[in-house]
């Protein structure tokens, strides 16, 4: 054992330690305080843990297997880092609240399965982490308890645990593919290009892991419990759970092999799902909600970046698509965090709020020197200039127009007396949040070999970022003339018809299923049935005569 | 020949024997402590039978009276019948932790009927069960699995209502026609083969008129003991009716007994080659039991209703395991994985649904109810019965690292290898239909309500723990993977090995 | 016809026709005495097959004679299950077919 495995394991174990001390009443009623020492040993594991690393724990049979990549580190870290300052945030948010045992439970749960998802390397762990993941977020999504919320979480669940029965098919099936029956996740790709099953592998993967990262049309439950959570789980749903199915999609669809057709059909799935989201999101008023159509959106390019990389057989497609993904956690997460700090700031000391609150919004759509600005320049190597490029800035238009609708909603939001200002406990994880969404993407941006300072502040590069953001800002203003003919769609817009349609089926189902059991128990018609096996049972097995 | 383990044996049939008279013959003041007394016993013997057939790597035999079939009798305990020893001591200790409060006997209040019946049935329904696991010929399991239903019945109808009462009629009458179809397999088997014993039939039964309708009448007269949909008529009324350590019994191991005697026709007595055909009717019938099953479970308004009929979807599950293993062997592989997942199963169901009857029964006199809509608040009042029920039916649904999940993971590899990806279909299907009514049950429970509203009704925390404990136990199952031994292949009969 | 045929044939017309009670007679009294007559074609056609040893040149088989007493025994005490369990509910009130408790939502 040294210091990375020790690292990796902590990194699971120490939140599920806490998870379990919750099973103490005393014990549960104060963790609330606690809750950012849960992430500490994945921050650890992320600064300190050796790259390339891979532990086997356990029988052959059903290892327990712990890996670190560079995809997994990155993205390990900002989560860590995001979950430790939405902690502290949650402690203070949730101070008061009567259910704070049941926050922290929650919290934790979720906690442990989206930091343990970066760190296991066996098939078997990351699906029932992503159980794990799931149980929490329904309660994290529910803890308001009120209509909305209930049926949000409802959905949620629903939803994730078709994802999760999608992914243990997949799974399954190549496990079984797989030379040796090996569970490790690092050997799945190979096993899925070279599986006969490989197209029903990747619809299984792709739906499952569509629907965890909200993939259009699969995305409606994200702005259901992104908006009905407390801020601060809104803050880490949005920002670090959804990328658990990042890194799956990293880990297991084939990058680095042969160029696939199949990944441009991805590659469009996602970058329409870019620009549905955008289009949504304009016609909402919740500045939560707003956020989550824009997350659904940012989440379509990352999907988008990921299938470019299985059709031209880029194995650096998951590095791009990781930082990509690394911005948004730290700015999605920042400016949910914004949210519940606007909400209690008064008028006169707004603007200390709004203003880096409108850096780090308009940075997500590529303001110059910003985090967003490097990951779209880092990304552009794998769109290209073509197609893919071109709706690729338009989503970067797009989601400036979304952003500067967010910040209008924010404004509205802030607090009735005009000196109010948001507790600490609210105010320094914001900033440090903030803080780290302008500097982490530099140092890592940096940290590549092929990257360099004066490349990323060229003129060109400042103004091939500039212009979207220009004619972004333009067209918002537009919106703002043309706002009354918007038409006002409701939350998760699908979800609607989609719902009425899903419970008049399980309704119909379950109706029949019900008279199906009511006439079988009937005593005459059983006794028939019995007899009527029988003759069926001889007829089947009339191979034996 | 007698092994060496043979009088283990003997022990784990007298052992429950003497239970049940002594707690007859002492009555209702010192019943309890007498099967509190024997349960560890038996404890400790299903651990050495099981220890014994690990380390020899052969089955234990014990012959009655040294004399050899056909005419004498034989028991012999293989890893199936080892790992079934086990779980049923573990679920009925459990049972009996559970139930020491529920059926404990007043003091100075006149004898009365229910506690003593309950703890002269528990020891007998564990009889009947060691007996159905150990017995190696067919008329002997006849016996063994009328005690059990003679030991069920009763049960169903402790507290003497109508409809319990109508329940266990019902229960009973089904439960005959069902064991007198299987008698008549059985004897015209001995007709055509002249032996019962199952180790001598299996390498005599070839295929004909009198095996397939021996093999025919006794599947269906199985069926209908085990519940399989759509024989399940008397199953929920009788389930659900019970008193809540009852039902946990009936529901987690009474119906394993008929099902393990399916097991033992298909997988040791009939030819391998016949379980191919077989098999695609029986997993058939279960895919139907997990759809209608859940389907109807998802309608229910009361709880142990709701539990009862996911007992018909589980027991759905069980019969998956035929037509794989069958697949397994005609492609020349062991049919190791879905023997095993199929046994997990069945392990699995016992202690999640044992669990979560008790914590419904737990729910139900806090309450004075087990409607599902009126559940909130329960978790603020009964959090360690509430967390019991969830683990439950975590491993229900089969999430890792329950015994569920792994039994699952068997059989969907075991269906993908084979090729029969229907079967895996279901199980999703099933696995998702489950998750929605646990959880739309567990969610309803955590929503808190004013403490103030909520009934101050004081359920002992020994209760809660017990149940809690097999929970657990059933969440942890899946672990049993780590472990280097296969178990079901010690002491299998060769007839389904390739 | 051979008197093994005539037996085989009368244990067959008993189970039919007590399968027939068993399921179509809506009365639980009757459905115990159909059972019992199911039960008494199944010893027949045991005592049938304990003739058939006979006739290949043994004095009869014995097992078959001894698995018909504890046959016998076996329903005999499931009858008394099932009459016992008629009387409780005669006793307890309850209307007595079988069926009334279908819905069982109560």
């Amino acid at each position: 054992m040294n210091l990375t495995a020790v690292l990796l394991v902590a990194t699971l174990a120490w939140p599920l330690t806490l998870l379990l001390a919750c099973t103490v009443r005393p014990l549960r009623a104060r963790m609330l305080p606690w809750l950012p020492l849960g992430a500490l040993p994945g921050l650890l594991a992320a600064l300190l843990a050796e790259r390339d690393a891979l532990f086997v724990f356990g029988s052959t049979r059903f290892p327990l297997a712990f890996a670190f990549d560079r995809p997994g580190a990155a993205l390990l870290g900002v989560a860590a880092l995001l979950w430790l300052a939405g902690g502290w945030y949650a402690a203070a948010y949730q101070a008061e609240s009567p259910a704070r045992g049941r926050f922290a439970v929650c919290w934790l749960m979720t906690l442990t399965g989206c930091l343990g998802v970066f760190v296991v390397a066996d098939m078997v762990t990351l699906y029932g982490l992503l159980g794990l993941l799931t149980v929490g977020t329904t309660g994290l999504v529910m803890q308001e308890g009120t209509a909305r919320a209930l049926r949000a979480g409802r959905i949620y669940l629903s939803m994730a645990l078709l994802a999760e029965s999608l992914l243990l098919a997949a799974f399954v099936l190549i496990v079984s593919s797989a030379p040796g029956n090996t569970l490790l996740i690092v050997d799945a790709p190979a096993a899925i290009v070279a599986s006969p099953w490989r197209d029903a592998i990747l619809c299984l993967l792709i739906a499952g892991f569509g629907i965890k990262s909200g993939l259009v049309p699969l995305h409606f439950w994200i702005p259901l419990a992104h908006g009905a959570a407390p801020v601060p789980a809104s803050a880490l749903l949005s920002g670090a759970v959804v990328k658990a199915s990042v890194i799956g999609l990293i880990r297991f669809m084939p990058l680095d092999h042969s160029p696939w057709l199949a990944g441009a059909l991805l590659a469009a799935i996602g970058l329409f799902g870019a620009l549905y989201a955008v289009l949504v999101g304009v016609t909402q008023r919740h500045p939560k909600t707003v956020l989550a159509y824009s997350s659904v959106s940012q989440m379509g390019v990352i999907v988008a970046l990921i299938g470019m990389g299985m059709a031209s057989g880029e194995g650096s497609a998951g590095l791009i698509a990781a930082y990509y993904a690394v911005n948004h956690v730290l700015s999605k997460g920042a400016l949910f965090m914004a949210v519940g700090v606007v909400a209690d700031t008064g008028r006169r000391r707004l603007w200390t709020v709004l203003l880096p609150a409108a850096v780090l919004a308009v940075g997500l759509g590529g303001l110059p020197l910003s985090g967003g600005a490097l990951t779209k320049a880092v990304a552009k190597t794998l769109f290209g200039d073509g197609l893919a490029g071109t709706l690729a800035t338009l989503s970067a238009i797009g989601t400036t127009v979304l952003m500067v609708h967010f910040l209008r909603c924010l404004k509205t939001f802030a607090a009735t007396g005009p000196d109010d200002c948001a507790e600490r406990g609210l105010r320094w994880p914001w900033l440090i949040m903030a803080t780290a969404s302008l500097v982490v993407p530099w140092t890592l941006y940096l940290m590549a070999p092929q990257n360099s300072l004066p490349d990323a502040i060229s003129p060109y590069a400042l103004w091939a970022s500039l212009w979207p953001i220009v004619v972004g800002v333009v067209l918002s203003w537009a919106l703002l003339r043309w706002k009354r003919q918007l038409p006002q769609l409701p939350e998760g817009d699908v979800v609607v018809g989609l719902a009425a349609m899903g419970n008049r089926v399980s309704a119909l189902a379950a109706g029949l299923g019900q008279q199906l059991d009511a006439a079988l128990r009937r005593w005459a018609i059983g006794g028939t049935v019995l007899l009527a096996l029988t003759a069926v049972f001889a007829w089947g097995l009339r191979t034996l005569l | 020949m007698t092994t060496s383990g043979g009088p283990l044996l003997v022990a784990a049939l007298l052992l429950p024997l003497a239970a049940m008279l002594a707690a007859f013959v002492l009555g209702r003041a010192q019943a309890p402590r007498v099967v509190a007394c024997a349960l560890p016993v038996g404890l400790l013997l299903a651990l050495a039978i099981l220890a014994d057939l690990l380390c020899s790597g052969e089955a234990l035999v014990y012959l009655l009276g040294a004399w050899q079939p056909p005419l004498g009798i034989a028991l012999r305990a293989d890893g199936l019948s080892a790992a079934m020893l086990l779980t049923t001591t573990v679920v009925l200790g459990v049972v009996a932790w559970f139930a020491w409060g529920d059926f404990a006997q007043p003091a100075n209040a006149p004898e009365a009927r229910q506690p003593l019946m309950f703890w002269v049935l528990l020891p007998a329904v564990w009889l009947a069960l060691n007996t159905v696991f150990l017995a190696n010929d067919l008329f002997t399991l006849y016996v063994a699995l009328e005690l059990l239903t003679f030991a069920a019945v009763p049960l169903v109808c402790l507290e003497g209502r109508p409809e319990t009462l109508r329940a266990a009629l019902r229960y009973l009458l089904f439960a005959l026609l069902g064991s007198v179809l299987y008698l008549l397999g059985a004897v015209l088997l001995y007709g055509v083969y002249g032996t019962l014993d199952i180790a001598q039939l299996s390498t005599r039964v070839h295929p004909g008129v009198a095996t397939w309708a021996a093999a025919v009448l006794m599947t269906v007269g199985l069926l209908a003991k085990t519940a399989l949909f759509p024989l399940h008529l008397w199953l929920p009324p009788a389930h659900a009716g019970a008193p809540a350590a009852a039902s946990a019994m009936l529901s987690a191991l009474v119906v394993k007994g008929s099902f393990f005697l399916v097991i033992r026709l298909w997988l040791d007595v009939l030819p391998g080659e016949m379980m191919l055909e077989a098999g695609q009717w029986l997993a058939g019938l279960g895919a139907a039991a997990i759809l209608v099953g859940n389907l109807v479970a998802l309608r229910q308004r009361r709880l142990k209703l709701l539990i009862a009929y996911s007992t018909v979807a589980q027991i759905g599950y069980l019969f998956l395991m035929f037509p794989l293993a069958a697949g397994l062997v005609g492609m020349g592989l062991s049919d190791a994985p879905a023997v095993t997942g199929g046994l997990l199963q069945a392990v699995s169901h016992a202690t999640a649904k044992a669990a979560m009857f008790m914590a419904a029964g737990l729910i139900y006199s806090t309450l004075g109810h087990d409607r599902i809509e009126d559940l909130q608040g329960v978790a603020q009042q009964l959090p360690m019965t509430v967390l019991a029920f969830a683990l439950g039916g975590v491993a229900l649904v089969g999430l890792p690292p329950s015994g569920g999940f792994m039994a699952k993971w068997l059989l969907l590899s075991a269906a993908l290898t084979t090729g029969q990806w229907w079967w895996a279909a279901v199980m999703v299907i099933g696995g998702l239909m489950t998750a929605s009514y646990v959880f739309s049950v567990v969610v309803r429970t955590i929503v808190a309500v004013d403490p103030e509203k909520m009934p101050k009704m004081a359920v002992p925390r020994y209760r809660e723990a017990s149940v809690l404990a097999l929970a657990i136990f059933s969440f942890l199952l899946g672990c049993v993977a780590l472990l280097p031994f296969e178990v079901v292949q010690v002491g299998r009969l060769g007839s389904v090995l390739p | 016809m051979t008197s093994i045929t005539l037996f085989g044939l009368c244990a067959a017309v008993l189970i039919g026709l007590g399968v027939y009670g068993l399921i179509v007679n809506p009365q639980p009294l009757r459905k115990i005495l159909a059972f019992n007559l199911i039960g008494s074609g199944v010893f027949l056609f045991f005592g049938m097959i304990a003739r058939r040893g006979a006739a290949s040149g043994l004095g009869g088989d014995p097992v078959p004679q001894a698995l018909v007493i504890t046959g016998i025994v076996v329903a005999f005490s499931a009858t008394a299950l099932a009459v016992a369990l008629l009387l409780r509910l005669d006793a307890a009130g309850g209307p007595s077919g079988l069926d009334d408790a279908v819905d069982g939502e109560s």
